[in-house]
């Protein structure tokens, strides 16, 4: 596969903090390649080097085939962009700001195809002040995907919207890996990277600590799977870590998550050990282990806490 | 080219679209005008003093005063009683009361000085100032004119300018220079707004030219400063027949030159707020003293001595006087070439300081 993002030991350093501590990566053509991490652990600083509006301290960065620090210009033109925020010109309406940015391009495609994949021909007219935070996140994609760009940066695209609004913008950017190019966000969402992307780069404390396709990356370190359940009482992790199949013990507030290689024997021993002590077990579920279970095992902490 | 337009489009429509920004561009300085005009342009056939007169002689020559007085055009005169005139000053609804005491003709028939009483409210500066020298010169004609002797001297009255300049014409070019000055310096404003939006950043990712966006915003409110002096001259001419003698390139020559400058202190200022909320009051403690210290509402001569060092600084000072020069051929404090110099010299070191210290970010 050919890659259209490369980027080779890129540090960027913020007075004495490391913002990006030699990270190296690839996106591929075709792909939805994302980045986990809880903020600040330099994602943002990342995608912002690699689009050109940020100077690394050193590293190589390009974009298909362009010398980002050399040609920050000419990569500028062949990508599209999203920023984590975004209150563009309030008194100027949808279509307006679509004209004017695709206006900045020495190509792009039409506005009203455009308006129409993001699904705001019923507020084309509609000043952007008046648009929900739903309409907002579409219009800026829209504005990413203004010059027919071949890779498209989105930086916490659905960060503070509903299940829904969420939804639609998964299903536009589904679209557009469709159409061939390649997506790079960010996120710190763990079900976004999950469903979303084709790969994962798992970053904490400006390093890429994993990257594989999410399904991978939990196989990897996961051949178990996790039952969590509730407790009216604190236990000793000895207590639960000794029982049949367990591989692994988290508590936290009264939540329990035991991995397992063998579900039912421990389930059983579980049930077994509350009787034997009187607790009480409630919500008892079983499922897969997940990316945020992998980000645990590796940091020793949850992206958000 | 294309880029550039729609800019300037973009520009327009959401300068438009902002009330605020068209009520202080277009509305305040012809506000101004209006106020200051209807203060300053009223002459003494305009104003009316309502006074009260009352008879108490009926001698011919009494009632040859009482008509000269009826001939005053500054004067509403009500003739009555005594006491219901005096009555009615202490209500306010006389500014002055005159009395003919009784023997009032006699006394002029034997010779002797005749008195005639003059009741007033000392609190009421204008009448005092305005009204007890036009009651004296009423009397010293009508006095003259029963003695026989005419006035040996006559006051000729005669300004240094070809054609007089009232206090209008004085102000308009002044609100003029003020407002390209509001103009220029709130500019800035938006564009602090849109930084500390992220506008400029998302803009930093598109091969936009960060020179083609300044271009695009100077040349938007050079647009914007024509349209503005465009409509305050022509008030000023409609409503107060203030004219504009000079020459139509030369004015706009300034009116660009002023707006530029403006611009350029407003973006060097910037530099120092970092949102909207710190560069207004910054704008303001800016644009106060060069209102008030630069000639615009008074001559400077009439300012303290120990101010004359800021308003021999401030580019508004010549701002405005070359503008009155050219529009009403005003008494230059400068020339031409001296306004040109400190305004370009103004606008060159904003530029530098704009230049280098103006965040994107």
């Amino acid at each position: 596969m050919k890659a259209v993002v490369k980027v080779d030991h890129l540090r960027k350093s913020y007075k004495d903090i490391k913002a990006v501590n030699d990270i190296s990566f690839r996106v591929y053509e075709g792909e939805i390649f994302g980045m986990l991490g809880p903020n600040g652990a330099g994602k943002t600083t990342t995608m912002e080097i690699v689009e050109g509006i940020r100077k690394a301290d050193s590293g190589r960065v390009s974009v298909l085939g362009i010398d980002v620090r050399k040609n920050p210009r000419q990569v500028k033109s062949n990508i599209g962009v999203q920023l984590q925020t975004t209150s563009l010109y309030p008194r100027l309406t949808v279509a307006e700001v679509m004209g004017l940015f695709a206006s900045f391009y020495p190509r792009s495609v039409s506005i009203g195809k455009l308006i129409k994949l993001v699904d705001l021909e019923d507020c084309k007219k509609k000043r952007c002040k008046n648009l929900s935070g739903g309409q907002q996140q579409r219009l800026s994609i829209a504005l990413a995907l203004v010059n027919n760009p071949r890779v498209i940066f989105l930086d916490e695209p659905t960060s503070g919207l509903d299940p829904q609004s969420r939804h639609n913008i998964w299903g536009i950017i589904e679209y557009v890996r469709g159409k061939g190019k390649s997506v790079f966000i960010t996120t710190h969402y763990m079900e976004e990277a999950q469903r979303l992307c084709d790969r994962v780069a798992i970053v904490d404390h400006g390093r890429i600590i994993a990257t594989d396709a999410p399904d991978k990356l939990v196989a990897q370190h996961f051949q178990e799977e996790a039952i969590e359940f509730e407790l009216n009482r604190k236990l000793d992790n000895e207590d639960l870590s000794t029982l049949a199949g367990v591989t692994n013990v988290i508590q936290e507030n009264g939540k329990v998550t035991v991995f397992s290689n063998t579900v039912p024997a421990t389930v059983a021993a579980l049930l077994d050990l509350a009787k034997q002590k009187g607790f009480e077990l409630t919500n008892l579920y079983v499922r897969r282990a997940t990316l945020e279970d992998v980000f645990l095992k590796l940091t020793g902490r949850r992206i958000r806490e | 080219m294309k880029t550039f337009r729609v800019l300037l489009a973009a520009n327009a429509k959401q300068f438009v679209r902002e009330r605020a920004a068209l009520f202080w561009t277009f509305v305040f300085p012809i506000f101004f005008i209006l106020i200051f005009g209807a203060v300053f342009s009223g002459s003494m056939e305009d104003v009316s003093f309502d006074v009260g007169l009352v008879m108490e002689d009926d001698s011919p020559v009494a009632l040859n005063l009482s008509a000269a007085l009826y001939q005053i055009p500054a004067f509403q005169l009500t003739s009555g009683e005594r006491d219901a005139e005096l009555q009615a000053l202490r209500d306010g609804d006389r500014r002055a009361v005159m009395i003919v005491n009784a023997g009032f003709g006699e006394s002029i028939a034997q010779g002797q000085p005749a008195n005639i009483d003059v009741y007033y409210d000392p609190t009421q500066t204008s009448s005092v100032q305005i009204l007890l020298p036009i009651i004296q010169k009423v009397l010293d004609n009508f006095d003259r004119a029963l003695s026989g002797t005419a006035p040996l001297i006559h006051l000729n009255e005669e300004t240094l300018q070809s054609h007089s300049l009232r206090a209008i014409d004085y102000l308009v070019p002044g609100i003029l220079a003020m407002a390209l000055m509001q103009l220029g310096l709130f500019a800035v404003a938006p564009i602090v707004v849109d930084r500390e939006n992220k506008v400029l950043k998302r803009l930093g990712a598109t091969p936009l030219k960060r020179s083609t966006m300044i271009t695009s915003t100077v040349v938007f409110n050079l647009i914007v400063a024509v349209i503005q002096a465009a409509l305050i001259i022509v008030v000023a001419r409609v409503v107060f027949d203030v004219p504009m003698l000079g020459n139509w390139f030369v004015l706009a020559g300034f009116i660009f030159l002023g707006t530029l400058t403006f611009l350029a202190l407003g973006y060097m200022l910037s530099a120092f707020a970092r949102n909207e909320q710190t560069l207004m009051p910054l704008l303001m403690i800016v644009q106060f003293p060069m209102m008030f210290l630069s000639g615009i509402f008074f001559p400077l001569e009439m300012m303290p001595g120990f101010m004359r060092p800021i308003m021999d600084v401030i580019p508004l000072t010549y701002l405005a006087d070359s503008l009155r020069q050219i529009m009403v051929e005003s008494q230059p404090l400068h020339s031409h070439i001296v306004n040109l110099g400190v305004l370009g010299g103004w606008f060159a070191v904003c530029l530098i300081l704009a230049v280098r210290f103006f965040k994107w970010e």
